[in-house]
């Protein structure tokens, strides 16, 4: 991030356009479906939010370097190459109106993967200096102190001591030879600490061996989310790492969508080689949980619930059937939003977009897509598994007078568990 | 007076009592804590919270105020954390506990409310020397004794 | 030059000179994509690429219901003028014929009333198709030269092909002639234009749900 300039901007941009950069950029026919699908057009009406157009600055870049007539008219002068100005214009639309969530990608009639680009167009951003301020904020506290929100250590084992009390047990930390690794958001830490003794509560009671790390504790990725790799590279690098020294056999991804985005699908390519280890989300460790016989749960909700998909996890994710096998267990009256699975609404705060000021207005317009979607179900409860989503589901239910309660997945299944360490046996 | 040794005894005799009563010892909990809440808000539903004859209204309200007060005082996605900060928005869930009604929270409105206190607590000791969090436990113990022998 | 030899040369040189250019300029377009490469992927996959890829491809025809309701009419219009375009490019005896004479193969024709009529509908679909995006903001707002353009390049050879099959203004050599350079305008030009996703919607909607199949998506 620093030494930015336009020219590593573009360079940056003309490093990340591959066949499936220059395939999507070809077969785009200007119909307009993706803007559509995306939840800032929809709340907005502003065109300018249309997904593909997004990405403008970056399709210059690829014409003009990688096609013969662009190159042709480039060399010649014809052509105007991109400016300082263009990519100030566009830092609005590639980081506040964007939350990486995917859907038109599953829209476009051609085939376009657009938030495949726009995750590129980001490194060309970040690169030319024009990433939001939070956004950088966030990242350099990432990278200095160990975690986006400046979460220590100290505090990370107050909140643990403080579950350690709550629950009876100890929680593991930095256990060699343990089954899993553990990491959290800070986010989780912070507003959610409850999420540490749900998971505890459950792995005690299913006998799973697992540990946090002290040395890597932090889930979430910056640098993904800002587009710098060589930071996300890093910050993967320091989980992976711990996972070597603890020799366990897999990690977890807590409930927060763009850290599993981050340790699943693109960590092992950030640091260009494959992990010793595999890499679950918590709901595909709880799924098999559940499919193995070894996790119990007692009593249903009667509420009527529904469950919001964070799109990391789902769309981008492919973690979607487990979520509901899971809810299936703990609800007798689960209900599906009208698009729902890995065709569901963004939150609208994903991909950096909470962490950027700047965007708090457009992220509340931008609510509204979900705001329907819940007016159309009208549940007693939004369960979710992600602590960004969660928030901003919150605050969206807030502005908009709406009194229903955000509930977490992984605690829901904690609350219901039978045995030991069930909320009853705590009870009696 | 009973003396409560630990957890397991503390929480059995939270749960015992109704949840009107719950609710008293709940606010009482979070008044403890609430010099490390900034939201004047807060002191105001643990008033509302305090009173024997809160309507279903004036709770319900309460319970509105709470929740907008959890919103604004949660931390901010990728912001830098500030613990101190962060006490006041476990003081406000601790609060919204208290006047959550009946089967809503798991282990009762008093568990929640000394829980989400003793983060708080939790949460100032964090970049601080003071241990705040042993020091709410012991005082949420007394608070019980008093209690159960008034 | 008399009106049989502006035909024989439409039909002659001009179109193996245009052909050569489409074949050359598909060609070096498609090389120009595929040379850029693609990392492998070194995280562990959950699906396969390669059925996503191939179920893309086909899927991506027949999009999910709310999606079609917001763009129903760019869905049923697209479709329309898609579709009638082939049948009056493949299904139509005469271009059958010039099919055969050039790799051998033919195929059944439909009616000439009824390929007239489907040239007809269309022009009408393609019509609409720009009046709704000269009106639509998004459209308005994502529209270049080259979306007009392209248009222009689609429509003429249904309208001079159908001015030639009613035989009107001019005689019919010289309309069969303009019609043939029509077609050949479209092949020349093609190649640098949007038009290409004749070729690369198959592509990108491979790399699409070969992306999504990794990770047990069906994209």
């Amino acid at each position: 991030m620093s030494g930015a300039s336009l020219e590593r901007g573009i360079n940056a941009l003309k490093e990340q356009i591959d066949a499936p950069t220059a395939t999507f950029f070809s077969a785009c026919v200007h119909c307009g479906m993706c803007a559509e699908a995306c939840l800032f057009f929809t709340e907005t009406g502003d065109p300018k939010y249309t997904p593909i157009h997004k990405l403008e600055p970056m399709r210059k870049v690829w014409h003009q370097e990688y096609t013969f007539w662009g190159k042709f008219a480039r060399i010649l002068g014809l052509s105007k190459p991109l400016t300082d100005a263009e990519l100030t214009e566009w830092e609005t639309l590639v980081y506040d109106s964007c939350t990486l969530c995917g859907r038109c990608s599953m829209v476009c009639p051609v085939g376009n993967d657009i938030a495949y680009m726009i995750r590129k167009m980001r490194e060309g951003m970040a690169a030319s200096g024009h990433a939001p301020a939070g956004m950088i904020g966030a990242t350099r506290r990432a990278v200095t102190i160990g975690s986006p929100m400046g979460v220590k250590l100290p505090a990370l084992e107050a909140q643990i001591r403080h579950t350690e009390e709550e629950i009876g047990f100890a929680i593991p930390v930095d256990v060699v030879g343990a089954e899993y690794l553990c990491t959290l958001s800070s986010m989780e830490i912070m507003n959610f600490p409850e999420y540490i003794g749900a998971i505890a509560r459950i792995f005690h009671e299913t006998g799973v061996s697992w540990t946090i790390s002290s040395e890597a504790f932090e889930a979430t990725n910056s640098g993904i989310q800002i587009g710098v790799s060589d930071i996300a590279a890093e910050l993967v690098e320091r989980i992976v790492r711990a996972a070597e020294k603890l020799k366990v056999k897999a990690v977890i991804s807590p409930e927060c969508g763009h850290a599993y985005t981050a340790i699943r699908w693109e960590g092992p390519n950030l640091i260009g080689r494959p992990y010793p280890f595999k890499v679950f989300h918590i709901l595909e460790v709880l799924d098999d949980l559940r499919k193995t016989g070894k996790l119990h749960t007692t009593g249903k909700e009667s509420r009527r619930l529904t469950y919001h998909d964070p799109c990391q996890i789902s769309r981008r994710g492919g973690v979607f059937e487990q979520p509901r096998n899971l809810l299936n267990m703990v609800a007798e009256n689960f209900v599906e939003m009208p698009e729902n699975g890995i065709m569901n609404w963004c939150c609208g705060a994903g991909g950096g977009v909470s962490a950027n000021e700047r965007a708090d207005e457009l992220k509340m317009k931008a609510f509204r897509r979900k705001k329907a979607q819940l007016d159309a179900v009208a549940p007693d409860a939004v369960v979710s598994a992600c602590a960004n989503c969660r928030i901003q589901l919150e605050e969206g239910l807030e502005v908009n007078n709406m009194d229903i309660p955000v509930i977490s997945l992984t605690e829901t299944i904690a609350e219901h568990l039978a045995g030991e360490t069930s909320t009853e046996a705590r009870q009696s | 007076m009973t003396e409560i040794r630990n957890d397991t005894e503390f929480r059995q005799k939270l749960e015992s009592l109704d949840h009107a009563r719950q609710r008293i010892l709940a606010a009482r909990f979070v008044e403890n804590v609430l010099p490390f809440c900034n939201d004047e808000r807060v002191s105001r539903i643990v008033k509302i919270a305090s009173d024997p004859h809160a309507s279903a209204d004036e709770l319900a309200t309460a319970l509105r105020t709470a929740k907008a007060a959890i919103i604004d005082s949660h931390a901010r996605c990728g912001a830098e954390c500030d613990w101190k900060d962060q006490a006041g928005y476990f003081v406000a869930r601790a609060a919204a506990a208290a006047v959550s009604p009946a089967g809503q929270s798991a282990g009762g409105p008093a568990w929640q409310a000394a829980m989400g206190s003793r983060m708080a607590a939790t949460c100032r000791s964090i970049d601080s020397t003071e241990d705040n969090a042993g020091q709410a436990k012991m005082q949420q113990y007394l608070i019980l004794s008093e209690f159960l022998t008034s | 030059m008399t009106e049989t030899e502006f035909l024989l040369w439409a039909r002659g040189p001009a179109f193996q000179g245009a052909t050569v250019i489409f074949v050359l300029g598909v060609t070096f377009r498609l090389l120009e994509i595929l040379l850029l490469g693609r990392k492998p992927n070194l995280a562990e996959p959950r699906g396969s690429a390669m059925l996503g890829g191939l179920r893309t491809i086909v899927t991506r025809s027949f999009p999910d219901a709310g999606t079609h309701k917001r763009s129903a009419f760019t869905h049923y219009m697209g479709y329309i003028f898609h579709i009638g375009f082939f049948i009056t490019l493949l299904l139509y005896a005469p271009h059958i014929l010039v099919i055969e004479k050039a790799f051998g193969v033919s195929w059944p024709a439909l009616p000439t009333t009824v390929v007239d009529a489907t040239a007809v509908i269309t022009m009408i679909a393609l019509i609409a198709v720009l009046l709704h995006r000269l009106k639509d903001p998004v459209l308005r707002f994502l529209s270049n030269f080259q979306d007009y353009f392209a248009w222009f390049l689609t429509i003429l050879p249904l309208l001079t092909g159908y001015i030639a099959f009613h035989r009107v203004g001019l005689p019919p050599p010289a309309l069969i002639a303009i019609h043939i350079l029509s077609v050949e305008l479209l092949m020349v030009v093609f190649p640098f234009t949007k038009l290409m996703h004749a070729f690369t919607l198959f592509m990108a909607r491979w790399y699409n749900g070969a992306i999504a199949g990794y990770k047990g998506v069906n994209s």
